[in-house]
Formats: structure tokens, sequence, C-alpha cells
């Protein structure tokens, strides 16, 4: 998979900080970066600061951009420890999730042509008139106003009403609490210390299936090693790595970084391009406590999937145990995550992959997968509907049909004749 | 090493995300035919990658060992252009046309602003007639190449930038889009013309042209060189430094002669005392800080803002100071003095700042070129201005670089950072040859204040030789 930065329009959960909004520590002894995090244990005053925060914005209904991030400001004026840049970064994220009013974007621009058109046969606008220069401020002010029928403190209020941080509030979707807002600010500042990474080392102990998903969303390359049984080392970067170092795919990277988040069984370590030739590294995982903001991707692929992990339960049948997505298969540089896989007491393992009845083009990639994948022990689970198309890989692979469920007892037979044939 | 052939008769070129890949070729191969050792192993993908700027050098070296192989990478497309009307070159710029021809079309031209860098890219492109990427550092620059390339060309450009990706033969773009998209089109276009390019060698920026195949490229620049020495890649990405024109040769010439006047303010009462209030401030903090430490410095203010609210205060009233300085109510009644000592003529001010920007907008009733200003705005303010419809316009820094100001004859500085190749990009927007008159570039300082200090250093490049001092200026005190 090829990587490319899309220029698609993103949803919420995609909005970063900027670079500018970045706090970090360097630490020089072990060149180790450390992203800003704010604790529970040692910054148990920003709780009541981040409450505060909200509070401004849902009573800051109407109110300008400016004026809004000047009341947050205020709330800081006399809060030790607290980087200027961490209370920016606030006010971005509080506008991540905030509607503005946007509607003067045509109407300011119209205006000020029409005004400035009017005011430009007296120019210069003088402030006393005298016998070279009569046109006073006061007065051409007095008769554009006249002329366009209002107030000139009305025009004076909507002539740049399109400025960014004159935009008023129109909305404030905001966050569900405090807490909220603080783990999305810790999560956001590791993020905006990837958008310098030259490459990822992650370390998976499970979840592969829905990691390698995360990968191939942010349209990253990944190069996966095994370490030992069910532990993986995946190196993450993009086509231009291997020529040069290069920070070009750093914000895929750091849009990659929630879905991580939000799983189990990784470590990462990030190369960080801190300054010049300064590179630091960033280790996180997943039990350093960090939240995400997007839920945790469904656990299955499909409801089939899960009624037949539950029907089959945790204990071992006729001696198989079934364990979910806890492998990659390699086939040269491809790689398969199976569904599940069965392992007998006897230590054979059978991987077992349920194939749903989606589009042809969905079925056709299936199989290719699986046509490459041919010596690998691998058994299918195919929907009646698409069994035809499965025919020819039946010659190396095990296929088991289904109607509206997948039962247990079709798979115990398929099983054990595998065992008795092998 | 002649004798050495491809080891597979299916040897393939193709053009994978800013990037070349090989296949059908060992490694031996590629280390005996490029000993420049461009070619790297990418286990990824099994096959071996280079930087797509090399394509030229790849292709040529193929072709000289009569290696067979498929070039995935389509030919360039003919651009015909529609317009055939000639423009008539000053012999410089005849001069810089050739000298980029002569260099086997690849190659940097200097030449100061105002003396047509524009037209020598154009009439390149007339010459090259093939498929053109026109990079430009910000998005009304882009917008200015897209009409230049309309009127002179007769072709609609398409764009990639500013929230539009409408690829054509003939695009142009910003460097910080070029950089993003280069990997999805960098096998599109077979002549590449950098302007201002010495924005190109950032360490992103120049995924710019190291992403793309382009055997033809042109950069254009006023002011090659960059503080951090970057600029020595220049002949790397783009080609060799082929023509330079330095400004002192077209003074007079080429350009109209031009004035600096300074005009001094001084801040009114209460700003004086809001000021001073400031400084004091700033200065007890100092000490206070320096009983204790005696190196301590404005950095470690700086350092410190982050934990201690003291330090922080200190660094908000500086900010406060310099907004003072920026936005002193005296520069305003100067500036009336100065559109009415110049009434008729075609003004344009300099801010400081967005906010001085609107505020002089707001006062005099002119027209305002910011960072936002869509595409119809700017393009209603530049017209309006070029045909005497408005006849003074205000700006803050978007008119830094190359953005073409009609024949403005007076320019007006009240504010702005001390950086010399800003203040140089400035002046040039005045020095357009128009008539006999004499331009005059005018800057207004609070004296007594660091803007003072910033406008001596401002000052300090050649060209700013002979500075008019003017004591006092008309009304004030």
């Amino acid at each position: 998979m090829e990587p490319s930065i899309s220029e698609s329009r993103r949803d919420q959960t995609d909005l970063m900080l900027t670079k500018d909004l970045s706090v970090a520590n360097l630490d020089f002894q072990r060149f180790r970066i450390e992203p800003d995090r704010l604790t529970q244990g040692k910054h148990a005053h920003y709780l009541a600061i981040v409450e505060a925060m909200l509070n401004v914005y849902r009573n800051g209904i109407g109110l300008r951009r400016r004026d809004l991030h000047r009341r947050v400001q205020n709330l800081f004026t006399d809060i030790p420890d607290c980087p200027p840049r961490r209370i920016e970064a606030f006010c971005k994220l509080l506008d991540d999730q905030s509607v503005y009013d946007d509607s003067w974007r045509k109407k300011a621009p119209a205006l000020r042509k029409e005004v400035f058109g009017k005011a430009a046969p007296h120019h210069p606008l003088v402030q006393t008139a005298d016998s070279l220069f009569e046109s006073t401020v006061s007065h051409i002010q007095q008769r554009i106003s006249s002329e366009l029928g209002k107030p000139w403190h009305e025009i004076e209020d909507q002539l740049y009403a399109d400025v960014i941080e004159f935009h008023r509030l129109k909305e404030f979707p905001g966050y569900p609490d405090g807490r909220a807002l603080l783990s999305r600010y810790n999560v956001a500042q590791v993020q905006v210390a990837l958008f310098s990474a030259l490459s990822l080392q992650l370390r998976v102990s499970g979840n592969f299936k829905q990691i390698l998903r995360a990968i191939r969303l942010a349209r990253l390359m990944h190069t996966i090693n095994r370490v030992r049984d069910s532990i993986f080392d995946i190196r993450i970067d993009g086509p231009a790595s291997v020529l040069r170092e290069t920070r070009r795919y750093g914000v895929q990277m750091a849009r990659f970084l929630p879905a991580l988040v939000a799983s189990t069984g990784w470590s990462l370590e990030a190369q960080i391009a801190v300054s010049g030739r300064l590179r630091m590294t960033l280790e996180l995982r997943d039990t350093d406590g960090l939240r995400s903001h997007v839920a945790p991707e469904t656990e299955f692929d499909s409801s089939i999937e899960q009624e037949f992990s539950n029907k089959w339960g945790t204990e071992p049948r006729e001696g198989w145990t079934l364990f979910r997505e806890s492998e990659f298969l390699f086939a040269g540089q491809k790689t398969f995550v199976p569904d599940f896989v069965f392992l007998h007491q006897t230590g054979v393992r059978i991987y077992f992959e349920i194939v749903g009845f989606w589009t042809p083009e969905y079925l056709d990639a299936r199989k290719k997968t699986l046509f490459t994948f041919a010596d690998y022990p691998i058994m299918l689970a195919v929907h009646h509907l698409a069994e035809s198309q499965f025919s020819d890989v039946c010659k190396s692979h095990r296929v088991i049909s289904y109607k509206t469920t997948l039962t247990v007892k079709p798979v115990i037979e398929a099983l054990n004749s595998f065992l008795n044939a092998s | 090493m002649n004798h050495i052939q491809a080891d597979a008769p299916n040897v393939e070129l193709t053009f994978v995300s800013g990037t070349l890949v090989i296949r059908g070729v060992s490694g031996a191969c590629l280390d005996a035919w490029f000993p420049s050792d461009i070619w790297v192993y990418d286990s990824r993908i099994e096959a071996f990658r280079c930087d797509a700027c090399h394509y030229v050098s790849v292709i040529r070296e193929l072709q000289s060992r009569r290696v067979m192989f498929t070039n995935m990478i389509g030919a360039f497309r003919d651009v015909p252009w529609r317009a055939d009307e000639k423009t008539q070159l000053r012999p410089e710029q005849v001069d810089a046309v050739e000298a980029w021809v002569n260099a086997g079309q690849r190659g940097c031209i200097v030449m100061p602003t105002g003396t047509g860098k524009t037209e020598v890219a154009l009439t390149i492109m007339r010459y090259t007639r093939t498929s053109t990427l026109v990079v430009a550092p910000v998005r009304d620059l882009m917008y200015q190449w897209h009409r230049r390339i309309l009127q002179s060309l007769g072709y609609d450009a398409g764009i990639v930038g500013d929230n539009v990706f409408r690829v054509a033969p003939v695009s142009v773009t910003t460097y910080d889009s070029a950089c993003i998209h280069m990997q999805k089109f960098g096998d599109k276009f077979g002549l590449i013309v950098f302007d201002e390019c010495h924005h190109l060698p950032g360490q992103l920026r120049r995924d710019a042209a190291l992403m793309s195949v382009a055997p033809y490229r042109l950069g254009l620049t006023a002011t090659p060189e960059r503080s951090d020495g970057r600029h020595l890649d220049l002949p790397q990405l783009i080609g060799p430094f082929v023509y330079d024109l330095p400004i002192t040769k077209v003074r007079g010439r080429t350009l109209a002669e031009y004035d600096v006047v300074r005009v001094p303010v001084h801040l009114s009462d209460d700003e004086q005392q809001k000021y001073d209030r400031y400084s004091e401030q700033i200065r007890d903090y100092m000490q206070i800080q320096r009983e204790n430490n005696p190196d301590y410095t404005w950095e470690d203010v700086c350092a410190e803002s982050t934990s201690s609210p003291e330090s922080r205060k200190a660094l908000v009233a500086w900010l406060a100071k310099r907004s003072i300085e920026d936005r002193a109510e005296e520069k305003l009644r100067v500036l009336e003095d100065l559109f009415r000592l110049h009434s008729g003529e075609r003004c344009i001010v300099f801010a400081g700042s967005n906010a001085m920007a609107r505020d002089v907008s707001m006062r005099f009733l002119i027209p305002c070129l910011l960072n936002h200003c869509a595409k119809k705005e700017r393009i209603d303010i530049l017209d309006g201005f070029a045909a005497g419809r408005y006849p003074a316009i205000v700006a803050n820094q978007v008119l830094d670089e190359g953005v073409d100001v009609p024949a403005a004859k007076i320019a007006i500085v009240i504010g702005g950072m001390a950086s010399s190749r800003q203040a140089r990009q400035r002046l040039g927007r005045i020095l357009r040859r128009s008539g006999n008159a004499r331009a005059t570039l005018y800057e207004i300082v609070c004296s007594g204040t660091n803007e003072e200090l910033r406008s001596r250093k401002r000052r300090r490049h050649e060209t700013f030789d002979g500075t008019i001092h003017q004591r006092k200026s008309k009304g004030s005190d």
C-alpha cells in the first residue's frame, strides 16, 4: 500500500494540533522526547481549569473567537507551571469542537468592496478639512452609512466580520467533561510530536488485525518481523524512507496514533527529528494510560465471527482451543492475519477464516490472498451464495459452507478430518 | 563494464510515490552502471528505488548501454500555446533565457525584483512547449502566475493549493502543496519553474524537486542566499546558477531611482506612559533575576515563561510594548500627511501586523490585502489599484515577495520585522519603471523605541545606501 497525504475532507476525530503548539520535554541525558502530559497526580489543579475552560465556551455563544481565547488565557494568569503554548493548544482543541458563524465569509468582502469603492473618490480622508482636502472621515462615514441604510457602528462591526479571530461562536458541542478534554490534550501532544517522526517501531502482541488496518488506513508502509511466538515487530514508514531520512510521513503517523491508543497489546518507539541533526526517541505503550478519543474498532469483522466465537466459548472442544487473530502469516513480503487460530492439544495448528457474502471485488481479493497462502493449513467458512466462486480454492484449502449462521459441529468435523489427514 | 547486460529481459522503470522503481536488473548491474550510488534496495517491495529527480540520468545511462526497458513513465504532454504574440524582452532578459538554454535547460536565474523574472519564465515556457508546473511561495503569487500564463500564453492553467486540486498539463501550485502532492503527479511535468527558489531547500519542501522527474528545471530568485546555507543545494535540486544580475547594475536603468525617507514619530503621552511602565516592569524583573544570576538574559525569560507566571508577565509586557510601537496613533496622523503630500499618486502602505493593517483600512477606508483575502477580493484590490480605482491600499507581509503591484511610486512602511530580505522585497514593489518619476519609500518609525533599532538594522543592506533622514515630519510636533 502506497501512502499519500490525502486531501479529502476529514471528520472531527482527525483534527490535530499544529506544530507551533507542540509542548515537549527534551531529555538530553537519555535523548528522549516526552510530549507534554497532564496527569491527575501532578496536575490535579488542571481539572478545575479545564472545567472552567469548557464553561467559557458553553457560556460564550455569540462571542468572538478572540475574546473567547482571551477569557481562556485569563484563567491561567496566576497558574504556575504553564507554557503559553499549552494555553494556545487548549484553545485550538476547544475550537476544534466548536461551530463558529462564518456567514460573513461572502458578505463582508462584498461590504468592503462597496464601502471602499464609495470612499475612494474622496481619498485621502482627513481628520480636519481644509481648503485642499475637504473630505473628512466622519463626513464620508455618515454619507456611506445613509447610502447603505445602517448606522456606521454596525458597518464598522461587519466590515471585517469574516476574519477568523472575529468569528462568533454559534454552537459548542465540546467535550463530555474536563477529563475528556485533558485526555484529548495528552494524545494531541503525542500526535504533534510525531509530525517530526522519521519512523515508528511497534511491538505488537495482540489486536494485529485492528492495528494493521489502522496502518493501512493511514496509508503507511510497514515491515513485519516475528520476534517470538505471537510477538511481532512492525516498522512503519513510507516509500522514500529507504532513500533518506524524511519527516514527510510524520503527519500520517500522527493520524494513525488514536487508533493505536484505542487498542491494546503494543509498545511504540519513534525516531523524532527534533531540530537540525538532533534525533530523540519517543516511547509509548498501551499501559501508559493515554485515552483515545476514537472508539476502539469493533472487535469482530462481522457478526458471524462474533456469534461463532461466542458459541465455541473459551473451553477446548475435542482437544481444540479457539484463539482470535493472534498470528501473522508470511508469504514473501505479504502478510495475512486469519480470523481465528485453532490449536489442538497435540500442537497442531489450523487457521480459520470466515468469508462473508460481500462484493465480487472483496471475494476476488480474498481469493487472491488465499492462493498466496496456499502452503498454510487454512480452513474456510464460505457463505453458500459465494461458494461457487470458491470452488477452485478447494484444491488448496478446506472449505465449509454456511447459510445464516455458522454452527460448531461442521467445524469440529472438518478440524478432525484435517487432523486425521496429517 | 559495457558488457554487463540486464539479467532479465523485462527491465521496467516506474514512478511510485515520488520515487523511481526499477525491476528486472540486479544490484550488481546497477552498481556498475550508476557509480553515484543512487539506487537503494527496498526489501518491502523487493526492488530498487531512487529519487525521482534522477530520471534523466537514469534514462540516459540505460539508453547509452542499449538496455531494452519498458518505461512506464509516459512522454510529457506537448503544450501548443495559443497566443503567439512575442513580448519584447530587454537585453538582460534575453541573456538570462540564453544562459538557461545553454546550460542544458536546467538552472537558476538571479534577477532583482522588478526586472521581469516572470517574462523570462514565460519565454522559457513558450520555448520548451512541454507540460509545466509553476511553484510559488504563497497562494496569491500562485494566482498571479495563473493570470500571467492566461494573459501571455492564453492557457487556463490548473491549480493545486488553496483547497483546490485541479491538475492540468500546465499547473500552478505553492511550495507546501507541491511537496505534499509531488508524489502523486511528479511524473507528469517536463518543466518545473521554482519561483522565489530560495524557498525550495527547506527540509520538507525540497521534496518538490526530489520527487519530480522533470528534465527541465528553472529557478528564479532575487535573493538566493539563505541564512542556513542550504542555497548551496540549489544546483543539485534545480541546476547551476546560470545568470546573475546584481541590483546595482540595473539601478537607475531598468529600475527607477528611489529615495528612502525616514519619518520618526513620537508616542502619545498616554502611549508613552504605558510604554515606560512596561519597560520598567521588564527592567525591574530583569534586575531581580540578575541579582541571583548575573548572566540572566532575555532568552531565559522566554524559556522560563513556561513555568513561572512572573516571567510570563514580563513576556506579556514585552509583547505589549511591541504592540504600542506597532499601532502608535501618531503613525496614522503621519500617514494622513503623506497621503495629502502625495495625493493623486498611487500609495501602498505596509503594516507590521494584521491589526495595524485593519486600523489603517478602517481609518482611511482603503482596501486591505491580508492573508485571509479570497482570490476574488485580491484580484479586485490589485486590479482596482492598477486602474486607479483605489488610490491607496494597505497590506501586511502578503506582498513581501514577487506580487505584482502595479507601478506604485510611493510605498510607506509603518512597521515590520528587521529582516533585510523583507525590506529589499518591499522596496522592490515600488521600483518599477514608469516614466521618469522617482520612487519614494517612507519608513515611519517610533523614535526612542526598539522599532528605531530595527529600522537601522533593516537599512544595513546595500539597497538602502543613500537614506535621507527627515528630521521632522510635516505636521508633527
